[in-house]
């Protein structure tokens, strides 16, 4: 009748489920976590700056590569998280041992942390990449909870790490597979095919998935969010129509307002474009993973901000023309206002820009979030 | 050792009532989603994804040639975990009409290519398996499978 009982851990017989597989992949697990983690950080600052804080403005595709591995890194992740919770599967059958209190709250809260860990980790790969795909189907505000179930994930790593270090250091100094057991025997994988099963799947995973940040993968990542086509050769994430952007930015009257104070300066397109043009190769990289680079054409921001004196020191806040109010008005921290490379663009790829890329006028910054490049910008202030 | 796993125990703990005191300035609401979402996973995996791997493999496995076994369990690992987290874009769940350049492959049409490649491979390492086997003196009936392999996962006592 034991077919119809909970099984027990040693029902388990596999010789593939131990610490041997699981620290194997637990490593590459943590990496990816540890990676997926510290570019997380780096992207939310990005997108937060506290005032305290200087980002740095070179390379020019920071946030470009540090975007890409964080997605990568989750898609990686998948595969190792699988295949490791089926390594560990049978402990979730251990029986509580009610002989000794001290054990028994050891033991509870041992499995309250990996709790905790799994849930954190299933939740931030289950969140990721639906955002990746640009797939909300929940209530709860994606980039706050995201962010804040990432630090619960990696607290609860390094808890498990510091509990299990000892048995994790002899799995790895260890022996694989026991001598003779290294090539598959008859029907059964050994522990070093199962390792090269999740590494292959991982593998798999990133090149089915990374051409949407990595250009030579275009043509084989058949799972990538975009194929790197669009208006000008780069892709857009918003129309100028989905956000009410077509009348004001192609009205005739548009000036662009410069605002420093009580010093406003006004310019029309044509007032913009005989000024001294600057050309920058910068990508596009969006907070989603997907990253495109483009030959921008346009005004150094800095000679705009010379026009109405703005001190050297100063942020700018940068309104677009748009209707809806998700990310209408935008803060460019100074050392990017300064910086030589940031436009506030004309052209894209030896063309006007597209209305659906920002006409009359976008901002085109080094290593930023592409959603606070500002599309149809209607308006630069200084702020003091 | 012990200092390093006391202060990585330490900071693990930290780290983590960090995120949970960002979620609880949240807001309830969101919270009770938060949750919902949080333990979802969990019982997908435990209760529905886990076992339904172990049964696969428990029903599958002895109907199959030894030969077989490997190549089938390496192609079910690499279609499954990929045909997983390509579900966002298999849906295409998040395109809309404002945005043409999102979402833009025939996803359906790249699965199809992928599965098609990852069942060629597995034919082909599992026919090359049963030439070398065939001339090669290891016996073809397994020995007690369930000590040992993960053809034979599980082990119900009678």
């Amino acid at each position: 009748m034991r077919l119809l009982a909970a099984p027990r851990p040693e029902d388990f017989r596999s010789r593939l489920r131990g610490p041997e597989v699981t620290a194997r992949i637990g490593l590459w697990l943590g990496i990816c976590f540890g990676l997926a983690f510290l570019t997380g950080l780096y992207s939310h600052f990005s997108q937060n700056t506290p005032g305290w804080l200087t980002l740095p403005t070179r390379p020019v595709a920071l946030y470009r590569v540090s975007q890409g591995v964080h997605v990568i890194a989750g898609t990686a992740a998948v595969p190792l998280l699988l295949v490791k919770l089926w390594s560990v599967y049978q402990k979730l059958f251990e029986r509580p041992d009610v002989g000794s209190v001290r054990r028994l709250g050891l033991q509870l809260a041992e499995r309250g942390s990996i709790a905790v860990l799994v849930a954190a980790a299933i939740f931030e790969l289950a969140t990721g990449l639906p955002n990746a795909a640009q797939w909300y189907p929940w209530s709860f505000s994606f980039r706050a909870t995201h962010y804040a179930v990432g630090w619960v994930a990696i607290g609860a790593l390094l808890v498990h790490i510091a509990v299990r270090l000892p048995l994790i250091r002899d799995a790895l100094t260890g022996p694989l597979d026991k001598a003779g057991a290294s090539a598959s025997r008859g029907g059964s994988l050994s522990r070093r095919g199962l390792l090269r099963t999740t590494w292959l799947a991982a593998g798999v995973a990133v090149l089915a998935t990374a051409g949407a940040t990595v250009p030579v993968l275009r043509k084989i990542s058949v799972f990538g969010v975009r194929s790197g086509t669009g208006p000008e050769g780069v892709p857009i994430n918003h129309a100028a129509s989905d956000v009410g952007a077509v009348a004001p930015a192609t009205h005739p009257s548009y000036r662009l307002k410069i605002i420093n104070g009580d010093t406003v300066v006004s310019l029309s397109r044509d007032e913009l474009s005989a000024m001294p043009q600057t050309i920058a190769e910068l990508p596009i990289a969006c907070v989603e993973g997907w990253s495109a680079s483009g030959t921008w054409t346009g005004v150094r921001l800095r000679d705009l901000m010379a026009l109405v004196d703005a001190p050297a020191g100063a942020d700018v806040m940068v309104e677009s023309l748009q209707v809806t109010s998700y990310l209408k008005v935008t803060h460019l921290p100074h050392e990017f206002v300064q910086d030589q490379l940031t436009l506030l663009a004309l052209g894209l790829n030896g063309e006007e820009l597209s209305l659906d890329h920002g006409y009359p006028c976008r901002l085109i910054a080094p290593t930023r979030p592409g959603v606070l490049q500002t599309k149809w910008v209607g308006k630069l202030e200084v702020l003091t | 050792m012990r200092t390093i796993r006391a202060v990585m125990m330490v900071s693990g703990v930290g780290l983590a009532a960090f995120g949970v005191a960002m979620l609880v300035g949240n807001g309830w609401s969101e919270n009770v989603a938060i949750v919902w979402w949080l333990g979802g996973g969990v019982v997908l995996h435990d209760a529905i994804l886990a076992p339904a791997t172990i049964i696969l493999g428990l029903v599958v496995m002895p109907l199959l040639p030894q030969w077989a076994r490997v190549p089938v369990t390496v192609g079910t690992v690499v279609l499954g975990s990929v045909t997983l987290l390509a579900v966002p874009v298999l849906g295409r769940f998040g395109s809309r009409p404002g945005a043409p350049t999102l979402l833009d492959r025939n996803y359906v049409g790249g699965w199809f290519v992928f599965a098609g490649i990852v069942v060629v491979a597995v034919v082909f390492a599992a026919v090359r398996r049963r030439v070398s086997l065939g001339t090669s003196s290891v016996p073809r009936i397994n020995h007690n499978a369930s000590a040992d392999g993960a053809s034979a996962d599980v082990h119900a006592t009678p």
